[in-house]
C-alpha cells in the first residue's frame, strides 16, 4: 500500500498514539480473570435459581396429579350411583333432591361450600358429559322412589298376611299364628 | 479453535483491542477496559463464538465495535434516569481525565487526539482502524459492517477533515498538509 504525505503524517501520529495506549493498556490477565469470574457468578445463580422453578413446578404438577385422583375416586359416592340399594319411600323425593336447591334445614359452612362451588366448577370444565350424566342419575333415582298419589287406598290391616308367607313344615297351630284373630296373632302385633 | 488456544490468539491481540476499544469509547480508558471485559465474558460464555468464517482480529474488533455501542447505549440510559447523575459525571471526567494527563506530554499528540474526536464516529473508525491497526480497507469495511465502497469515502472524507482540523489547529509537523496527494493509494 503506497502512502501519500498526509497518510503518512497520519500514520506517524497514529503511530505515537498507539504507542501512548500501550504504555497504559492493562494487563491481559487482569482483564481476562475479571471477565472468568462474574461468567462464574451468575450462571450459579441461574443454575440454582432454574433448579427452584424445576422443583416447583414438578411439586405443582404431581399435588395436581394427586388432586385429580383424589376426585376422581370420590367422584362415584358424590353422584350417588355406588350408594348402595334404592329405597323405597312413601315420601316424595326430599327437596334436597332436585338440582341446584338446598335442603333448608342443613346449613353447610361458608368456606365448604364456596370450595365445593369451585370443585364443580372445575369439575363441569373438565368433564362436560358429567353434568348431562348427573341428570340422568337424578331423574333414574326420582322416578324409582315415584309412587302413585292413590298408593294409599290400596293398604289394609290385613297386608302383612299378604307379604308374609307361612312356612310349610310348620304345625297347623303354629300356622294359626298368622290368622289375625286368634290371639298369638294379637301378640305378634304388639 | 478451543478456548486455550483462541486465549493465546486474544492475548497477542489484547494491544490493538485495546486500542480500538478505547477509540469506540471516545477515548475514555475505564470504559474501554469494561468494553475489553465484557467482550471476553461474551467469547467465555459463548454468546460470541469465532466461525473462522473471516480473520480473527476483524472478527473480534467487530465484536468490540458492536459491545462499545451496545454499552454506550446502556450508559446513555443510566445516567438519563440517574437523578444524581452530576455526582458520577465527575466521577468519570476524573477517570477520563487519567489518560488525558499522560497525553500532556505531548502536545502535539492531545491536538491530534482533539481533532480526532471532532470527527464523526466512522470516518473515525476507519481512519483508525486503517492508520493505527493496519487494516486494509476491505478488512475495516468488515469489521464497520459496510461495504468498501462506503468505507473508502469514509476514509476519504475522514483524511480530509482530519486535514483542515490540524490545519486550523496550526500544528506544526514539519510538513506541509496541502501537499500534493496521490489518489488511490489505500486499495
Amino acid at each position: 500500500m503506497e502512502l501519500d504525505g498526509t497518510e503518512k503524517r497520519l500514520q506517524t501520529l497514529f503511530r505515537e498514539l498507539k504507542l501512548a495506549d500501550e504504555r497504559i493498556a492493562p494487563d491481559f490477565k487482569g482483564v481476562w480473570n475479571r471477565a472468568q469470574a462474574p461468567s462464574s457468578g451468575p450462571s450459579r445463580l441461574f443454575n440454582i435459581s432454574l433448579a427452584v422453578a424445576t422443583a416447583l413446578v414438578v411439586l405443582t404438577l404431581s399435588s395436581l396429579v394427586l388432586w385429580s385422583q383424589t376426585w376422581r375416586e370420590s367422584q362415584p359416592f358424590n353422584s350417588g350411583l355406588a350408594a348402595g340399594p334404592a329405597r323405597i319411600d312413601l315420601l316424595p323425593p326430599p327437596p334436597s333432591a332436585m338440582p341446584g336447591l338446598i335442603h333448608p334445614g342443613v346449613v353447610e359452612p361458608a368456606n365448604r361450600a364456596r370450595s365445593n362451588r369451585g370443585n364443580r366448577k372445575v369439575v363441569a370444565r373438565r368433564h362436560p358429559n358429567l353434568n348431562a350424566r348427573n341428570a340422568d342419575v337424578r331423574k333414574a333415582d326420582s322416578i324409582s322412589k315415584w309412587q302413585s298419589p292413590t298408593a294409599t287406598l290400596l293398604q289394609s290391616p290385613a297386608d302383612n298376611v299378604l307379604t308374609s308367607l307361612p312356612q310349610l313344615d310348620r304345625s297347623v297351630t303354629e300356622l294359626k299364628t298368622f290368622l289375625p284373630n286368634t290371639p298369638s296373632y294379637q301378640n305378634r302385633e304388639r | 479453535m478451543d478456548i486455550t488456544e483462541l486465549k493465546g490468539e486474544l492475548e497477542r491481540l489484547h494491544g490493538p483491542s485495546f486500542g480500538w476499544a478505547l477509540s469506540c469509547c471516545r477515548r475514555d480508558r475505564a470504559d474501554a477496559e469494561e468494553v475489553l471485559q465484557t467482550v471476553y465474558l461474551k467469547i467465555l460464555e459463548g454468546k460470541a463464538r469465532y466461525r473462522g468464517e473471516s480473520n480473527l482480529k476483524t472478527w473480534l474488533f467487530a465484536v468490540i465495535r458492536k459491545t462499545a455501542i451496545t454499552e454506550q447505549r446502556k450508559r446513555l440510559l443510566r445516567v438519563l434516569k440517574s437523578k444524581a447523575s452530576s455526582n458520577s459525571t465527575a466521577e468519570r471526567t476524573s477517570f477520563a481525565a487519567e489518560p488525558a494527563a499522560a497525553f500532556e506530554r505531548s502536545e502535539v499528540r492531545e491536538r491530534f487526539q482533539r481533532a480526532l474526536e471532532c470527527l464523526p464516529a466512522r470516518q473515525r473508525e476507519v481512519l483508525h482502524l486503517v492508520f493505527y491497526e493496519d487494516l486494509s480497507l476491505r478488512e475495516a469495511a468488515d469489521v464497520m459492517g459496510v461495504s468498501i465502497g462506503s468505507a473508502r469515502q469514509h476514509y476519504e472524507r475522514g483524511k480530509r477533515h482530519l486535514r483542515v482540523s490540524l490545519n486550523r489547529e496550526e500544528l506544526d509537523y514539519g510538513i506541509r498538509w496541502d501537499r500534493k496527494e496521490t489518489p488511490d493509494a489505500v486499495s
